[in-house]
């Protein structure tokens, strides 16, 4: 069963939300952010040989311009292979755990996988983010020593930062199979 | 990309995971209420909160809580203290906001007027605020925030705590400042009418618009204990942060003077400050050791065990607006005497029969004290549980909370002052200079405002989930329950 739906972002941009539900203790929730966009690379790029130009008028180094060129390359690469999210990923399996992948621009993919012995709880928390108050959902990992207490806050959709009502979505799907699990884990 | 913070503490948006679920069955139930009761939504802004000590920051928690009581939804916003940073819950879903603003002086922020508009912004329209409610003249965020809710069109109280001279130049400049800021405020409140004389004064106000609302003391957290003083001696207690400005100096004038007179005499100073050097000073030179204890810096929770030790309360502050001091002794059982000064609001404070006033001098103050001593060694001193039965009617939490919503309610009516009346009325008000150069900031920050709504509309901000109010998911989901499991979340979420 697949469901693709177009949600906004706090920002106020479209993001892709694709929940696929595979069975009843397995679900698939992702987030898909919009492309590089065309302007965008324009913008940086045309910022960054104005300023190099501008050197170059004032010095007359030819250095400039070559080290302009590296700037934008390396910047361009590095961009799309470290910062630049194109997807994101939780899937959640009862019996299992849960896994968030994160998948860049360049093709790069990194993987967390939380066993669901360490999971405490899925909950939505506020924080202040640059200069805004936004909800985010999070994962509370259990302390090894002392199971009451948590130990770690995971946060999920770092990048795509949806809003609150794609959030309460995925959160209550987790609830449902955290509760589920928690019955048939308790049953013999 | 920086991540959320977070070291912050963390918490479930309502306590429980399957709150939010619950929550639209309420929803019609909640608009009843809001028809029967029109509460508010009550942003209270001030530098100056716990974990910070002092009267400020009770009477703004206080407040809230009373006010959250009578249905309203109530938030809090101050600055981060320390690691305490991002957003917490306290008693029954009282939801405050530390924000990562920089500390200049004193615990208040450095103010540019414009800095925190876009966070305060974003708060106000979250949470659908109403009024916004300022403490303190001495916070500069209490400012900040009066000047951008005014921009946004938000009714606006303020709340003045202290008393201020007019002479020097550090209170000719803070007075033209409060001129400024409280010209367009829709209304103010004042702790005394000393202090509404003092506030009107200095900032040129209107008197209709000032009202006074006393503070209170939880009557149950100072209740006498006659059993804890040792009646052989008698002892004098003295607790006030020791600085000039609580008249230390007299203090350090008349401790000697009665030492030498009464042998059975003892007194017990609680509190630090500058000022303690010069207590220190005259214990060591007219060698009181055992008769001068200086207990130094006191928590809240300590101030009741060591006023029950005294007889007699000794408050020798120069200038005063309400002070909460002599109250909680009294509440304590204890009579108390303090310096009267022309421009203090402590005659105001307790009836004549409960205290003792001065002028401001030693020989005065000594004249008191004695008198003091002679009615407590005659025997005709009221009992402390009398005093304490009196006073605990005087000054309730649940009264100043009836009083403030009155406030509220008249200032819900009040239409906002548009743009361009606001301009006019800080030019006419605030002199020609000071006049001009605020309406141009105000021009300005209405400016950065439109510019902030065009960089994220008011529909991209997310509705934050009631924590208290008609709606609030805490009230619902805790009102049934005992008080003991609602202590139990708030030590989890600690």
């Amino acid at each position: 069963m697949e469901e693709r739906r177009s949600i906004s972002d706090i920002y106020g941009g479209r993001l892709a939300l694709q929940r696929r539900s595979y069975s009843p203790s397995c679900r698939e929730f992702c987030l898909g952010c919009p492309r590089l966009s065309l302007r965008s690379l324009t913008a940086a790029t045309c910022a960054v040989w104005l300023v190099a130009y501008g050197l170059f008028a004032l010095c007359q180094n030819s250095m400039v311009l070559s080290t302009a060129i590296f700037i934008t390359l390396l910047g361009l690469l590095g961009y799309l292979h470290f910062v630049k999210i194109d997807q994101e990923t939780l899937l959640i399996i009862g019996s299992l755990g849960i896994q968030m992948t994160s998948s860049y621009a360049s093709g790069k993919e990194s993987t967390t996988f939380i066993e669901m012995g360490k999971v405490k709880d899925v909950v939505i928390n506020e924080a202040i983010y640059m200069q805004k108050v936004i909800y985010y959902l999070c994962i509370l990992l259990k302390d090894p020593v002392e199971p009451q207490r948590v130990s770690q806050v995971v946060p999920v959709f770092q990048s795509a930062k949806p809003r609150l009502d794609c959030l309460i979505e995925v959160y209550r799907s987790c609830q449902e199979i955290l509760a589920h699990q928690a019955v048939t884990s308790t049953s013999p | 990309m920086t991540k959320p913070h977070l070291n912050m503490a963390y918490r479930k948006v309502n306590g429980h995971g399957q709150s939010i679920t619950s929550k639209p069955s309420h929803t019609n139930c909640g608009i009843h209420l809001l028809r029967r009761t029109g509460t508010h939504n009550i942003c209270m802004v001030s530098d100056f909160f716990y974990p910070n000590m002092g009267g400020v920051e009770s009477h703004i928690y206080q407040l809230s809580q009373c006010l959250i009581e009578r249905g309203h939804k109530v938030i809090i916003v101050t600055h981060a203290y320390g690691n305490r940073k991002g957003i917490r819950y306290l008693t029954s879903g009282l939801k405050v906001y530390y924000l990562p603003l920089k500390v200049m002086y004193n615990q208040s922020t450095a103010t540019t007027l414009f800095h925190s508009l876009p966070l305060l912004r974003y708060i106000f329209v979250r949470e659908r605020v109403t009024i916004i409610h300022s403490h303190s003249s001495f916070s500069a965020m209490a400012h900040d925030a009066l000047f951008h809710a005014k921009t946004m069109g938000l009714q606006t109280v303020f709340t003045d705590h202290s008393l201020f001279g007019f002479a020097d130049v550090s209170s000719v400049l803070t007075n033209k400042l409060l001129t400024v800021s409280l010209c367009d405020t829709n209304h103010i409140i004042c702790v005394s009418y000393t202090s509404k004389e003092n506030t009107v004064l200095r900032a040129a106000l209107n008197p209709e618009i000032v009202s006074v609302i006393p503070n209170a003391v939880d009557p149950t957290d100072f209740t006498p204990d006659p059993f804890r003083r040792d009646d052989s001696v008698i002892t004098i207690v003295v607790i006030s942060r020791l600085v000039y400005r609580k008249g230390i100096d007299l203090l350090s004038g008349i401790i000697p003077e009665l030492c030498q007179k009464y042998s059975d005499l003892n007194f017990i100073v609680g509190g630090e400050g500058p000022k303690r050097i010069i207590l220190e000073e005259v214990r060591e030179r007219y060698q009181l050791h055992d008769r001068v204890r200086l207990l130094g810096a006191l928590e809240h929770q300590d101030v009741r065990d060591v006023l029950v030790q005294g007889h007699i309360f000794l408050n020798t502050s120069l200038t005063e607006a309400f002070c909460m001091a002599i109250v909680e002794a009294a509440s304590c059982g204890l009579q108390v005497k303090s310096c009267e000064y022309q421009v203090g609001g402590i005659p105001e404070v307790l009836p004549d029969n409960l205290i003792i006033l001065c002028e401001p001098s030693v020989k005065s103050l000594c004249n008191g004290l004695e008198k003091a001593i002679s009615q407590l060694k005659s025997g005709t001193l009221p009992d402390p549980e009398k005093i304490h039965n009196r006073v605990k009617t005087f000054y309730t939490w649940r009264n100043v909370a009836e009083r403030t919503e009155k406030v509220y309610d008249r200032v819900s009516r009040e239409a906002v002052l548009p743009m361009d009346k606001r301009l006019n009325r800080l030019i006419s008000h605030c002199g020609p200079v000071t006049g001009c150069t605020f309406a141009l900031l105000a021009v300005l920050n209405f400016l950065f405002l439109i510019f902030l709504r065009w960089l994220t509309p008011d529909s991209v901000i997310d509705i934050a989930v009631d924590a208290t109010g008609p709606q609030g998911a805490w009230t619902q989901q805790y009102s049934f329950s005992k008080k003991g499991e609602d202590n139990k979340e708030i030590s989890e979420s600690r």
